[in-house]
C-alpha cells in the first residue's frame, strides 16, 4: 500500500505544470541529442547543469533525466538512416537497423525502436518503484571478480554478433582492446601508446572513433565509384512507415526478452547499459530459427537491442536512488545537479526527499509517452531525409559529425583523430573487418583490464577468485558455453560467406 | 597511425593480377612508414613547426637503427628506441615480405588484412615497449597492452595464413576523391573552429567535402550549405548552449 | 599532432596581434571563460559556479564556465596557461592542478608558480579518513595501529591516479610509514560503491561525497584532517583531536590567470571574489557543502602564492616515489 501512496504522491509531483514542462523539454532535447551524431548525452547534461542553477531542484531533476533516456530513443535514429550510432548503446542498432534502411524499411526500423523503448521503460519504471530497493544488492554483489567475468563474457557476445569470419571478428575485438588502452594507466597513471600527445593523456574518446569508423568511413565508402547506383534503389524502395502486423508479432518476443536483459544488467554500475544492448542481439540471435538472417535486416536485431538499452537506461537511476550513488557519468552529473541545489544524495534520498525520488519516477513513465507521442510521427520525417540527395547529404553528415566530435572536449585534435578513423574504417570495409566488434572491444577493454587488476590487487594475486566466486564463475560458465557454440559451427563447415560479403 | 600507413600496402591493383613482387614491396614500405613517417613529420622543424629531431638526425638515427640493431642486441648494449622499433616492427615485415615472395596467395584481401593487423600490433609492443610489466602480483601499466598485442599478431597471422589456404576476395577498388576531400574538409574544420569560429568553418568545410563527390552541383550546395551554416549557427551554440567561436577572433577583439 | 597544434597556436597568434590589445582600465568589456579542469557537478566545479555567479554581477559581465577535463586536470591548466594573458580567460585551480601535479607529472607543460598569476582562494572541501562499516579499529587510535599491523592484508580505494583521494590517501600513508596496496577507481563513485560494499577496506574523501553515507550507516569516518570540527559532520573528530595532528589535508580551489595578467586586472578579479566570499547567500550554499571559507587574512593573491609554494614543498616529497 505503501508503494501506491508513494506513487500517487510522485505523479502528484510530476503533473504539477511546471515539472510537466521540463519533462516535455528533457524528452524534446534528449530526442535532438540523441539524433546529433556526436553530441552525446554527458556533454550536453554537462552544459545544460548551469541551466538548473535557477530552476527547483525536482524540475531540474526531471529535465536531465529526461535528456538522459530521450537520448536513447534519438540514439537509434543516425543508427538506422545513416549507420552512425550516436552513443555505444546504439552501435547494435545499426548492424540490423541500417540494412532495414537499406531494404527501403526505414520506417518500421524506426518505429519498433520507439515502440520497443517505451514499453521497455513503462516496464522498467515500474521494477524501480517496486523493486528498487532489494536490487540494489546486487550493485553491491558486483566486486571487481564478477565485473571482470561479466566484461570476459561481453566480449564473447561480440564475437557471436559478428556475421562474417569469426578470426576476423576476434581479431577486431583484440584490436579495439589495444586502441582502449591508450592513456593514463589506472592504477600507476604512466601515458601508454600516447606518443606525447596532450589530446591522447585520456585515451581515445568513444565518439571519435565511432564517429571515424562508421560515421566518416560510411560516407567514404559511398562516395566510391558506382556507389550511386545502390543509394538510387533505395530512395526507390521505401515503402511503408509503420511495422506491418507481421513485424509487430516477430518483434514482440524480442522486446520482451530485451526489456528483461535490459532491466537486470542496467542496475550494474559501469557497462550495464552496453552489455544490455548487445547481450539482447546475441540472445535474439542464438534463439532465432535463422541465425542468418541476422546482420541483414531482421527486425528484432532492432527491437530488442533498443529495448534493452532503453531498459537499462531507465533501471540505471536505482543504484542513485537507493544509494546515493551514481552508477555512470551521467548519473554523476545529476549528482551535481542536486548537489548545486544542497541535495546530497545517499542511502536515505528516499526518505529524505520522497518529492525528490517520486516525482522523478512518475515523470519517468509521463516522459516515456511523451517521447514515443514525440517519435512516432517523426518517423515519416526521418524517412523523408533519406529522399534528399546524397550529394547533399553526406557534406552535412559531415559538418555535424564533426561539430559533434568537437563539441565533446573542444578539442580540434578529436577532430583529426576522427578523420583517421574514418580512413582506418574505409581500409576495414575494403578488407571484410566488421566495425561493430571493434567498437565493443574498446568500450569494454577498460573496464575488463581495470576489474581484472583490481580483482587481483586485492586478491593478492589469486587468480582462483575469478572461479571460487559463485556469481563471477556462473558469468565465465555462460561465457566459455558461448564461446564453444560460436566457434564449434564455424570449425565444422568452413564458411562460404566470404564471397556473399563483399556488399555488407 | 599505422592503419592508414597500411593504404600504401593494400592499394596495389586488382586482385586478379596481383603480383608477389608489388605486395612484398608494399609489406618493405608498411615496414619502414614509421621512419618516413617521423622524417616527414620532422620536416616541419625546418620550417620552425614543431617539436622533435631535425630530418638530417632522424634519419641518420633510423638508419643506424635498422642497420645495426641487430648486432646491438649481439653485443648486449642498451637499445635506444630506434634500434626497438627496427627489431620489434620492421625486421618482423621484412621477413614477412621476403616470405611473400614465395607464397601463392589465394586471398589477397585476407593475407594483406592479416599482415596490416599484425603490422599494428608489432607496432603496439614497440609503443608499449617501455612500460613497466608485472611487478610481484600486480600487472603493471604494460602488461595488459603486451598481452593484446601478442594476440593480436598471433589473430593477424592466422588471417594472413588463411589467405593463403584458402581461396577468396581479392583487394577491392579504392577511389581517392572521396577520401580526399572529405579528409580534407575534417582537416580543415579542426584547424579552423578555434580561430575562425562556427561561421565561416562549418560553411567552408561544406563545400570543400561536397568537391568529393562527381555528382556535385555548385549552386545548389552552396544554397544548401549557407542554410546548414546558419541552421548550425542557432542550433548548437543558442539551442544546446555549446561553447563555440561563431565569428573569426580578430573580428570579435 | 604537436606541430598542427603549434601551428594552429601561430595562427590564432597572428590573428590576436591584428587585434588592438584589450585596455585594462575598463576591464571588463565582454564575457569572461572561466575553464574549470573538472566534470561538471564536481566539488570544484560546483564551488566555481557558486562564486563566479556573484562575481559575474559585481563585474558587469557574465562568467562561462568551461569544464575541459582530462588527465587529472592538468590538459584544462596546460590550456590555461598558453592562453592570452588579458584577463578574459581564467582557471579555477585546484590542490590537484596547481601542486600535486609537479611531482605527479614529470612532463608537466607549465608550472603553477612559473606560468600563473594568483589571484585568489575560493573555498576549500576537508578530507575525511573513511573506512567499511565492519572494519575492526573504532576509532582513529585503534585504526593506526590496525593497519600499521596489517600493512599487508588491508587495501586502500582511492578515485584514479592524481585524484584528491588518491594523493591524501598517500599522505596518509606516508605518515604512517606503511604501504598498503592501492586500489584504483575510475572517480569517486565507483570508489565509494566499492567502500559501501566492504570490497575495500578505507580511503581518503572528500566530505562532499561522504557525508550522506555516513549519517546513513554505509560507511564510518574516524577523523577530518581540518584544524576545526565541519558544521555538517559535528561528531566527527579532527584528526589533531584524535592523535594524527599531523595529517593535514585541504582540497583547496583557487582563481589563476595567465602570466602576465596586468596587475589592474588582478586586482579587480581579487575584490570581486572577495566581494562573493562575504555574501551571505554565497556563504551559506558553501557551507553547506561542508567548504571551508578561508579567513581574510588568506585572500589576497600573495597569500594564494604562498599557499601554492608551500603546498609544492608538502606534495613533493610524499608523491615523488609514487610516481
Amino acid at each position: 500500500m505503501d508503494l501506491f501512496a508513494n506513487l500517487a504522491h510522485g505523479f502528484g509531483v510530476a503533473f504539477s505544470p511546471i515539472n510537466l514542462l521540463m519533462c516535455l523539454i528533457g524528452a524534446l532535447v534528449g530526442t535532438l541529442v540523441g539524433v546529433l551524431p556526436g553530441i552525446g548525452t554527458i556533454a550536453t547534461v554537462a552544459m545544460l547543469l548551469p541551466i538548473t542553477f535557477g530552476l527547483p531542484p525536482v524540475g531540474a531533476l526531471i529535465m536531465l533525466a529526461g535528456i538522459y533516456y530521450g537520448a536513447q530513443y534519438g540514439g537509434s535514429t543516425t543508427s538506422i538512416l545513416v549507420n552512425i550510432p550516436g552513443e555505444a548503446t546504439s552501435v547494435v542498432t545499426a548492424l540490423d537497423g541500417h540494412q532495414m534502411a537499406k531494404q527501403g524499411r526505414a520506417g518500421p526500423a524506426l518505429a519498433i525502436a520507439a515502440i520497443g523503448s517505451f514499453f521497455a521503460g513503462c516496464v522498467a519504471t515500474v521494477l524501480i518503484a517496486v523493486l528498487g530497493a532489494p536490487l540494489t544488492k546486487l550493485a553491491l554483489a558486483f566486486g571487481p571478480a564478477e565485473y571482470f567475468s561479466l566484461m570476459v563474457l561481453g566480449l564473447i557476445f561480440a564475437v557471436v554478433l559478428a556475421k562474417g569470419s569469426v578470426l576476423k571478428a576476434i581479431a577486431m575485438i583484440v584490436l579495439g582492446l589495444l586502441l582502449s588502452m591508450v592513456g593514463s594507466d589506472i592504477e600507476t597513471g604512466a601515458s601508454r601508446m600516447a606518443f606525447n600527445i596532450p589530446e591522447l593523456a585520456d585515451g581515445l574518446g568513444f565518439a571519435t572513433v565511432a564517429m571515424g569508423v562508421f560515421g566518416f568511413a560510411e560516407i567514404i565508402r559511398n562516395l566510391d565509384f558506382g556507389a550511386e547506383m545502390n543509394r538510387n534503389l533505395v530512395q526507390q524502395k521505401i515503402t511503408g512507415l509503420m511495422p506491418t502486423r507481421k513485424d509487430l508479432i516477430d518483434s514482440a518476443p524480442a522486446i520482451g526478452r530485451g526489456t528483461v536483459l535490459g532491466s537486470i544488467l542496467g542496475i550494474l554500475p559501469g557497462g550495464g547499459a552496453v552489455i544490455a544492448s548487445f547481450a539482447a542481439y546475441t540472445l535474439e540471435k542464438k534463439i532465432a530459427k535463422n541465425p542468418s538472417r541476422f546482420g541483414r535486416g531482421a527486425i528484432e536485431g532492432v527491437a530488442a537491442p533498443e529495448s534493452a538499452n532503453n531498459a537499462a537506461a531507465q533501471t540505471s537511476f536505482i543504484p542513485l536512488l537507493t544509494l546515493g550513488i551514481p552508477p555512470n557519468a551521467v548519473m554523476a552529473l545529476m549528482v551535481g545537479a542536486m548537489t548545486i541545489h544542497g541535495i546530497v544524495p545517499g542511502p536515505q534520498v528516499m526518505q529524505k526527499q520522497p518529492d525528490l525520488v517520486w516525482g522523478m519516477i512518475a515523470s519517468m513513465w509521463i516522459g516515456n509517452l511523451m517521447l514515443i507521442i514525440i517519435n512516432l510521427p517523426l518517423v515519416g520525417i526521418w524517412v523523408r531525409l533519406l529522399r534528399v540527395p546524397y550529394r547533399l547529404m553526406f557534406p552535412s553528415i559531415v559538418i555535424f559529425c564533426a561539430i559533434g566530435i568537437y563539441s565533446v572536449n573542444n578539442a580540434p585534435v578529436d577532430v583529426i583523430l576522427a578523420g583517421v578513423f574514418g580512413l582506418v574504417g574505409y581500409w576495414l570495409i575494403k578488407h571484410d573487418f566488421e566495425p561493430a566488434p571493434l567498437l565493443l572491444g574498446m568500450v569494454l577493454g577498460p573496464l575488463m583490464e581495470e576489474n581484472l587488476r583490481r580483482a587481483l590487487l586485492i586478491s593478492r594475486g589469486d587468480w582462483s577468485v575469478f572461479v571460487t566466486r559463485p556469481l563471477s564463475a556462473v558469468l565465465l560458465a555462460i561465457a566459455a558455453g558461448l564461446l564453444v557454440l560460436a566457434v564449434l559451427p564455424s570449425l565444422r563447415a568452413k564458411r562460404d560467406e566470404v564471397f556473399t560479403e563483399s556488399e555488407s | 597511425m599505422a592503419d592508414t600507413m597500411g593504404h600504401t600496402a593494400s592499394t596495389t591493383p586488382d586482385a586478379s593480377t596481383t603480383r608477389n613482387t608489388s605486395v612484398a614491396l608494399g609489406i618493405v614500405v608498411l615496414a619502414v612508414a614509421p621512419q618516413i613517417f617521423e622524417l616527414v613529420w620532422s620536416l616541419g622543424t625546418v620550417v620552425g613547426l614543431g617539436a622533435g629531431r631535425t630530418p638530417l638526425s632522424a634519419l641518420a638515427a633510423h638508419a643506424m637503427a635498422l642497420l645495426l640493431a641487430f648486432p646491438s642486441i649481439v653485443a648486449k648494449t642498451a637499445l635506444s628506441p630506434d634500434s626497438l622499433l627496427a627489431l620489434i616492427y620492421s625486421y618482423p615485415l621484412f621477413a614477412i615480405a621476403i616470405l611473400t615472395l614465395f607464397v601463392k596467395i589465394r586471398a589477397p584481401q585476407d593475407y594483406i588484412g592479416g599482415i596490416v593487423l599484425m603490422a599494428v600490433a608489432l607496432f603496439a609492443l614497440w609503443a608499449s615497449s617501455d612500460l613497466q610489466g608485472m611487478h610481484g602480483f600486480s600487472f603493471g601499466a604494460g602488461t595488459a597492452p603486451r598481452m593484446f598485442g601478442v594476440l593480436l599478431v598471433a589473430l593477424g597471422a592466422g588471417i594472413a595464413l588463411t589467405g593463403l589456404l584458402t581461396d577468396g576476395a581479392g583487394l577491392s577498388h579504392y577511389s581517392w576523391r572521396g577520401p580526399l576531400f572529405v579528409a580534407a574538409a575534417i582537416v580543415f574544420f579542426a584547424l579552423a573552429i578555434r580561430p575562425l569560429g562556427l561561421i565561416v568553418t562549418a560553411f567552408s568545410s561544406f563545400l570543400i567535402a561536397a568537391v568529393g563527390s562527381y555528382e556535385t552541383k555548385w549552386i545548389e550546395t552552396i544554397i544548401v550549405g549557407a542554410c546548414l551554416t546558419l541552421g548550425c549557427a542557432i542550433l548548437f551554440p543558442y539551442i544546446l548552449g555549446l561553447p563555440m567561436p561563431m565569428f573569426p577572433r580578430f573580428l570579435i577583439q | 599532432m604537436t606541430s598542427i597544434r603549434s601551428l594552429a597556436g601561430a595562427c590564432l597568434a597572428a590573428l590576436c596581434a591584428l587585434a588592438a590589445p584589450a585596455s585594462a582600465q575598463n576591464y571588463p568589456t565582454r564575457s569572461i571563460t572561466m575553464i574549470v579542469p573538472f566534470a561538471a557537478g564536481g566539488p570544484t566545479d560546483v564551488i566555481s559556479r557558486i562564486v563566479t555567479a556573484h562575481m559575474a554581477q559585481t563585474l558587469g559581465q557574465s562568467i562561462i564556465i568551461e569544464n575541459v577535463v582530462g588527465a587529472g586536470g592538468t590538459t584544462a591548466t596546460t590550456r590555461a596557461a598558453r592562453a592570452v594573458n588579458d584577463g578574459y580567460t581564467l582557471i579555477t585551480g585546484h590542490m590537484g592542478t596547481h601542486a600535486a601535479s609537479v611531482p605527479l607529472y614529470p612532463k608537466l607543460a607549465y608550472h603553477p608558480e612559473k606560468d600563473f598569476e594568483p589571484i585568489a582562494l575560493l573555498a576549500g572541501t576537508p578530507i575525511l579518513i573513511l573506512a567499511r562499516k565492519d572494519f575492526p579499529p573504532k576509532d582513529l587510535k585503534e585504526f593506526v595501529a590496525y593497519v600499521k599491523a596489517n600493512a599487508e592484508k588491508v587495501n586502500a580505494a582511492h578515485a584514479g591516479v592524481g585524484s584528491v583521494s588518491h594523493v591524501s590517501c598517500e599522505l596518509l600513508n606516508s605518515i604512517l610509514g606503511i604501504k598498503p596496496v592501492g586500489v584504483p577507481f575510475n572517480g569517486t563513485g565507483p570508489a565509494m560503491n566499492a567502500l559501501v560494499a566492504g570490497q575495500v577496506d578505507y580511503m581518503c574523501d572528500q566530505i562532499v561525497n561522504a557525508v550522506p553515507q555516513i549519517n546513513a550507516g554505509t560507511i564510518k569516518a574516524y577523523a577530518i584532517a581540518t584544524p576545526e570540527r565541519n558544521p555538517s559532520l559535528p561528531n566527527v573528530p579532527t584528526t589533531t583531536e584524535a592523535g594524527l595532528p599531523a595529517f593535514q589535508a585541504q582540497a583547496w580551489n583557487a582563481i589563476f590567470a595567465p602570466k602576465g595578467t596586468s596587475p589592474a586586472i588582478i586586482a579587480t578579479l581579487n575584490a570581486a571574489t572577495v566581494k562573493a566570499l562575504d555574501d551571505e547567500a554565497v556563504r551559506k550554499r558553501l557551507l553547506e557543502l561542508g567548504s571551508v571559507i578561508p579567513p581574510v587574512s588568506a585572500r589576497t593573491p600573495e597569500a594564494l602564492a604562498t599557499l601554492v609554494k608551500s603546498e609544492i614543498a608538502k606534495w613533493t616529497p610524499v608523491l615523488k616515489p609514487a610516481s
